[in-house]
Formats: C-alpha cells, structure tokens, sequence
C-alpha cells in the first residue's frame, strides 16, 4: 500500500495532555494508599527531573490490576523509574535531537526489553538528525524482545538507517523479522539476513519496485 | 535440483509455440510442461451467499453514524490462521493477533484531525478450556472488564475487536479471571510482576510494526 | 430496458442509490472468486478476501477514478487484499493448505491428474506472490501478457521473467508427479 507512513508516538493519548492531573486522582481505585503515596512522590521526582510521568502511573494501574502486592508494585514503579532515569543520562550525551519525555521513554522501553545502555545511546547516534530516535528505540526494543541478542539488534538498525531506509522501513522490521521466524530461522539468523539484505540494498542502485527479498539464511553467497 | 526449463518450451508454455515448431529432442520435456498446465485448476468457484453479506455489511455501514476513527480510515481486517505451535497442546496456549490497517489514501471527506488516531485491533486467543477471556493492557488502563473476548466460530478461539490508539502498547490476556497470559508469537517484556507483557505496536495510515 | 454499464451503476450508487451496489457485486462475484482461490489456496480464503474487497470497494467507491472501469480498479482491491492475505499467514505445513484446496469435481478423473492438481495448488501457495499472481491471471484466468501488464503496470519482459522462474519452480516441485 502505498501512502506515506505516520508513526504517532502519542503518550496515552488524553493522559498526556492533562499530565498535570494529579497522579492521587489516577491511581485512586486502582492501588491501595501507600502504593498511591510511593508512586506520587516519584512522580515529583520524575517531574522534577524532566522525566515523563505516565509510564509510572502504567505500571502502578497494571499492577493493581494483575493484583500484585502493595510492595512489588512498589518495587516495579520504582524499577521504571530507575530505567528513566537511565535512558535519560544515556540519551542526553549522545543525540543531537532534543531528548523529549517521549525519547526517554522509548528508551526506557528499549532498556526493559533487555538492550544496555551502551546500545540505546548507539541506536540514538545513528538516527543523527534524520531520524526520528524515539522510533527507531522502540523497534530496537521490540526487536530484543522478539529474541535478537542486543548486538545484532543495534548492528540490524544501524545498517538499516545506514542503508537510507525510509520511515516505514525501520517500522517495518519487526514486521519482517517475525516472517523470518516463521521460515523457521533464529532471531540472531533472521537478523543477520534483515542486515545484510540492508546492506546488499545500500549498494544496490534503484530498486525495480517491491520490497527486497531477504535472502534465505541457508542460501551460499 | 531439476533442470530448468529450455527457453523454447517457455515459450511453448507461454503459448507463443506450438508443439510442432519445437525441436524433436524438446518434445518430451513439452509434453511433461503440458502436463504441467493440464494441473491448472481452472473450475470456477462459486460464492453462494456472497452478495446478501456484502449488501448486509453495505447498508449498515451507509446508515450507521461514524465514529470518529472510523473517519480517519476504515479498518482492513485482515485474518490470520492461527500459527501451527498455538495448535500444540497448552493449556492457556495464545494466539496469533491480528492487526487492521488503516487505509494509506486520505479520506475525501472532512478529517477529524483533532483526535488521536485509533486503529482497529483484532486480539484472538486459542483457549479451549476457558470460560471467559479479555484482554487488557495500556490501551485501555488494563482494565480487564473493558474488552472482553467472544467465542468464534472455531472451537476453542475467542476473539475481541479494539479500538487501539496509534502508538506502542502492552497487553496480555485474562483467562478465568485469573490466569495472565501472553501471546508467545509477540514480542514480549518482563512486566515486573514475574509474568511477560506483550507488544503491539500500531502506525497510521497504511502498515502495521510489532 | 437495457443493462446499466458499470459506470452508470457506480455513479448510481455514489448518488445514494446503495441498492444498486448489488448490481456490481454479482457482476464480479464470481468472475474474482477464482481469482483469489488460486492465490490463497482456499474458496473458504477467497470468500473472506472478495467479501472484504467488496466492502472496502464500497467505502472507498468516491475515489474510483474511472467508474467505467470498476473492474480494473476492484480487482486491485482485490489483489491488494490477496498480498496482504499471504503475507500474514505463516507457512504451515502441506497438510493444512493441501486439504483446504477444493480440487475440481472430478468423480471419474484419473487419480493421478486429482494428484497433479493439488499438487499444483501447493506449490502456487510456494511461490513468491508475484510469481504466483502472473502464473493464475495467465494460466487460470487467461489473460494474455498484454492484458496482464496492463491491469498491474508492470512491463512485459518483468511479467515473463516471473513467469519463467514460476515454471521452472513448479517443475521442481511437481517432479514426482507430472
């Protein structure tokens, strides 16, 4: 299909806007008082510090809703702010782009799904300027959390931006990894093929229509 | 690996010879492309049915009041078979989901462009011994009362269509009101409660990411 | 009373007269069923995608540009809901697809040649969806190259070039049994 590709990274969509709502009056009903006290005053801190505040009041609603105890919520509002925190540090050294609530959070997603920080700041330096970063974070994160070793997964974004990938094509990658996988390649195997499909693309001049096909990971050169 | 073709019996298959204006030494291999064409399966197939369903889903659609996603773009479902291991025997086995695209051309008509855009999402778990399944997640504040899956026609699937707002969310099943379950084909997280979230990801106008 | 050419029945429509949507939907109900059978290996497949492509030809009938040729436009629809059917679907086993493929009605035919003909039908689903879109509209539905290129807007020599690699895909696959 054809038509440009538009990935909105809206915060929960009406939440954003009315961030200011205070985090008491969301979690009322959902968790208990002290987890309510707990995740308002990290939410000051976050604030405070620039960081976004909805993933914290997320994880206190699923955790009330999956019934955890009043202390691993705690524990796990605690561990997404730890991971902001991170992704901030790690994101602020390295990309040129403004490091929005939203690219923090994109990387702090990239960090649960098992990426270090290393590799969150390498996704972000080769977005440069051209790329959107929170973007390309979250399908490094997804890639990670379909089973690519972190390595891979930065070395298949990488060739993919390298490669002068549209938009769409970045986005597209899960996509394609997962079709991989179902051939019945591993994540490393699949991601290595995506890569040097990538490659082969970058060197390659115009394309006759249609996407590339990834090469089968059986095939010799 | 068996021998290609000869360039004149292509032709001969694309219909552009006859069997007499190939060599003799071509013969056999044409007859064998004859028999080749002779397992096209050229029987018409018939639809019965087919047109009350369209005109059904054509009225309702004409006389139904849209809904503000709606008019961004009109969901093109698509539908998966379930993927060959949710078949394995697992209890709370889930599935395979399925994501609606929204159409890539802009609409004619006036565009809500003050909302967010939303795109359909089909959830389908295969869970045959369940009584009741919903899906929750960051889309809808994980309630599990909110979306609640219904049994298909398929023994053992149960389905919910959501309206998902663009952006990337986490999500898992709730089967019997107790068992959390993820969807082993999707990527997934540690949810800091010792289970896995799912992901889905949903972009505008024309394709779907995970 | 004459018969209303396409053209007029989608201006009808578009003019709010829905009923006559009918008109169009039995004129190519079963004229694309074949169609889609044969790219996605199933009729139970093919109803869901002309179903679908009917609805969303329905939606999007403002932006058809030339409603004299219907047709054309909805068979892309069409196509457009075929890729993107066999794009999702993950590669089952044989098993699954071979036994959703309805074989003709061939109660005293050969064995062999019902044999031959699931066959086929596996090794269509195997094939790239291009090389399998110009394998069915030439071979099941008899289109020649010139009318082929022209509904895809593709040139000839890249239709035969798929096409050349088709044959020689479907002779391997086929060996044991032509």
């Amino acid at each position: 299909m054809s038509g440009a590709l538009v990935f909105l990274l809206l915060p929960l969509a009406p939440l954003g806007v009315t961030a200011q709502q205070p985090v008491a009056g969301r979690l009322s009903g959902h968790v208990d008082a002290s987890v309510i006290a707990a995740v308002s005053a990290l939410a000051d801190s976050a604030a405070a510090r620039g960081l976004p505040i909805d993933p914290l009041v997320e994880k206190a609603i699923e955790g009330g809703a999956k019934a955890a105890p009043s202390e691993r919520i705690v524990a796990a509002v605690q561990a997404v702010f730890a991971r902001l925190g991170r992704a901030q540090q790690a994101l602020q050294t390295v990309t040129t782009q403004p490091t929005t609530p939203d690219v923090i959070a994109a990387g702090a997603f990239a960090l649960s799904a098992g990426l270090q920080d290393a590799h969150v700041q390498d996704v972000a330096r080769a977005c440069g300027t051209r790329y959107s970063v929170d973007e390309a974070l979250r399908v490094a994160g997804t890639l990670t959390a379909l089973g690519v070793p972190p390595e891979e997964t930065v070395a298949l974004v990488r060739q993919t931006l390298r490669s002068g990938a549209k938009e769409r094509d970045v986005l597209a990658l899960p996509g394609r990894l997962q079709a991989e996988l179902a051939r019945g390649a591993t994540p490393a195997q699949a991601a290595a093929g995506l890569a040097r499909a990538a490659a082969a693309r970058a060197n390659a001049p115009a394309q006759s229509g249609g996407p590339p096909r990834v090469p089968p990971t059986s095939r010799r050169p | 690996m068996t021998r290609a073709f000869h360039p004149l019996v292509k032709r001969f298959l694309d219909g552009e010879l006859r069997l007499a204006d190939l060599p003799t030494e071509l013969h056999a291999e044409a007859r064998l492309a004859e028999r080749l064409l002779g397992a096209v399966d050229r029987a018409p197939v018939t639809l019965s049915g087919l047109e009350s369903r369209v005109m059904a889903e054509v009225r309702r659609r004409a006389t139904a009041p849209r809904r503000w996603w709606q008019r961004l773009g009109d969901p093109w479902e698509i539908r998966v078979r379930l993927r060959p291991w949710i078949l394995a025997p697992a209890l709370a086995a889930a599935a395979a989901l399925v994501l609606f695209l929204t159409r890539s051309q802009p609409t004619a008509g006036p565009v809500a462009v003050a909302a967010p855009e939303s795109v359909f999402v089909r959830f389908v778990l295969y869970a045959p011994g369940a009584h009741r399944v919903s899906v929750a997640g960051s889309f809808n504040q994980w309630d599990a009362t909110a979306a609640p899956l219904a049994r298909s026609g398929a023994a053992g699937v149960w389905t919910a269509t959501v309206a998902v707002p663009v952006g990337q969310h986490q999500y898992a099943f709730l089967v019997d009101g107790r068992h959390w379950v993820s969807d082993p084909g999707a990527p997934t997280v540690d949810d800091g409660f010792g289970r896995r979230n799912s992901i889905v990801s949903v972009a505008a106008a024309g394709a779907r990411a995970l | 009373m004459g018969t209303l050419t396409d053209g007029e029945v989608v201006r009808a429509v578009l003019a709010g007269n829905i009923e006559e949507y009918a008109e169009l939907v039995g004129r190519y109900r079963d004229r694309y069923a074949r169609f889609a059978a044969r790219m996605l290996g199933s009729a139970d497949a093919a109803e869901d995608a002309v179903q679908d492509a009917f609805i969303r030809a329905f939606e999007q009938l403002r932006q058809c540009r030339d409603p004299d040729n219907f047709a054309g436009w909805f068979f892309l629809i069409l196509r457009n809901r075929c890729l993107a059917e066999r794009r999702r679907t993950a590669r089952t086993g044989s098993s699954t697809d071979a036994a959703a493929v309805p074989a003709a009605e061939q109660a005293d035919g050969p064995v062999v040649q019902q044999e031959r003909r699931r066959a086929l039908q596996q090794a269509l689903l195997e094939l790239t969806p291009e090389q399998r879109e110009v394998f069915v509209l030439k071979h099941v539905e008899d289109l020649s190259y010139e009318e082929i290129a022209g509904r895809l807007g593709a040139s000839i020599p890249s239709l035969k070039m798929r096409m050349h690699r088709a044959y020689d895909r479907l002779r391997e696959r086929l060996k044991d049994v032509l």
